[in-house]
């Protein structure tokens, strides 16, 4: 306050004597403030204020509208494209990604089957390989038992033949050597009966 | 010792020459183009706004600190008042609601901010929206261009603005002199409400600040005046208190005169729509 009166002592603006203003200059002060009212009902200075301050004002709307503005709001409006254009280049992606796993596990699954498949072929031909070969083999053994049978049916036969030759052989020794006399072969096959 | 200067509130907003300009009649009105300390308090206030804005004009999508004080400024005029209240028809109007929030913002922070008082026998600190003829100009411009809008985009049916349906003939008739009235207090109110904000918060300052010199002083005289020290101290203690403040009202009045400036265009653009 104190420099504030100094400024009303002393005008020391250039334009304070000048002006037509200096009727509220300087020693005035009082005087205005006795008529009573605030320095803004000062209508004298009305018509000067607001021209420059429209041409101030008009002159910022003028920079604001075609550089603030744009300026500023663009760039938000950039970086919201930006974000939510990334998102959406995010989510695309993890789509990607999970449509290809699931190519990747369905064809996994594919293969595994393709594999399950081919085993279940591959046992089943060896099983039926080996059922064949074991028919053919117990048909081979069945024949050859069968074989081996009819060989010892026919040595039985050839032996129990033999049996009666040993025997009329026998009877005639022991005859022999009872009787003294070799019987005939007539007598001995009479005796066998 | 030095005498206590007088206590002169006023005397902040008194307008005083620095250079003499041209003065023209127009029809009877005298344009005193000189530059006053308000025009010049103008200039400075327009300079700072467009370095602040050229300044922090990055245009990147990490922004840093100056840039983001930029957006949170449009944000508030875009996000905050036109886009809630109007919705994306008032896309076109965010230039000039950023320029009227702008400029009483930084007018009005100026006269807290750059409180550097006299200098060099110059009086520097200047509320350019403690003028009432600025606040009326800014009110009575936001207003009429509003009102005048209404009648390019709806024509005559603009007027049905004044009726109140469901009133009958008679209480409709009576009510469109009331709604006349509410309506053209409008820029009144407006004017008003900026002008006694900026007003009153810098008239306590001064009242203070006085105190703290004339206190002072007295107690400088020594003996048991010198307890006036307190006092003294107590009120910059308030001026402290109170510049804060002065500095919310600041922002506050800017957001106010936007808000209510909006509220009137949300009349027009939507007009018929919300009614």
């Amino acid at each position: 306050m104190a420099m504030q009166t100094q400024d009303h002592a002393a005008p020391a603006a250039p334009g304070h004597e000048a002006g037509a203003a200096g009727a509220h200059e300087g020693s005035a002060p009082a005087a205005e403030h006795a008529e009573g009212g605030l320095p803004q009902f000062d209508f004298a200075q009305w018509p000067g204020q607001i021209a420059w301050f429209l041409i101030v004002f008009f002159g910022l709307m003028l920079f604001v509208r075609f550089f603030a503005a744009p300026k500023v709001g663009g760039t938000i409006e950039a970086r919201e494209g930006k974000i939510s254009g990334d998102i959406a280049d995010a989510r695309r992606m993890k789509e990607e990604a999970d449509a290809e796993a699931a190519a990747a596990q369905a064809e996994a699954a594919q293969a595994r089957a393709a594999a399950q498949k081919v085993a279940a072929e591959a046992r089943a031909k060896a099983q039926a390989e080996i059922a064949a070969r074991l028919a053919d083999e117990e048909s081979k053994l069945a024949a050859a038992g069968a074989e081996a049978e009819a060989r010892i049916a026919k040595a039985r036969e050839s032996a129990m033949a033999n049996v009666s030759g040993i025997a009329s052989d026998t009877a005639q020794a022991i005859v022999a050597k009872l009787t003294g006399k070799a019987p005939t072969a007539a007598e001995l096959a009479s005796a066998k009966g | 010792m030095a005498e206590a200067p007088k206590i002169d509130p006023m005397h902040q907003f008194l307008i005083h020459k620095i250079w003499d300009g041209p003065v023209f009649q127009v029809g009877g009105v005298t344009f005193d183009m000189s530059i006053t300390n308000s025009v010049g308090a103008m200039f400075v206030g327009a300079a700072a706004m467009i370095l602040f804005f050229v300044l922090t004009a990055r245009g990147q999508v990490v922004p840093n600190r100056g840039q983001a004080a930029a957006e949170g400024i449009y944000n508030i005029v875009d996000r905050v008042l036109v886009t809630p209240i109007i919705g994306h028809h008032g896309r076109p109007y965010i230039p000039y609601l950023f320029t009227l929030f702008c400029v009483i913002f930084v007018l009005n922070l100026m006269g807290v901010i750059l409180s550097v008082g006299s200098l060099a026998g110059q009086t520097w600190t200047f509320t350019v929206t403690s003028q009432l003829a600025i606040t009326a100009t800014l009110a009575v411009l936001t207003f009429f261009s509003i009102f005048i809008l209404g009648f390019i985009k709806h024509g005559p049916k603009f007027l049905t603005l004044f009726w109140v349906p469901g009133m009958g003939v008679a209480g409709g008739a009576a009510m469109v002199v009331i709604e006349m009235i509410s309506y053209f207090v409008r820029p009144v109110t407006l004017a008003m409400r900026l002008f006694g904000n900026m007003l009153g918060g810098h008239v306590v300052l001064s009242l203070f600040g006085s105190f703290v010199v004339a206190l002072g002083l007295a107690a400088l005289s020594g003996g048991l005046s010198s307890l006036l020290f307190v006092p003294s101290a107590l009120s910059f203690a308030m001026i402290v208190g109170l510049t804060g403040l002065e500095l919310i009202v600041a922002l506050l009045q800017a957001f106010v005169f936007t808000a209510l400036a909006t509220v009137y265009l949300n009349e027009v653009v939507n007009f018929g729509h919300g009614h």
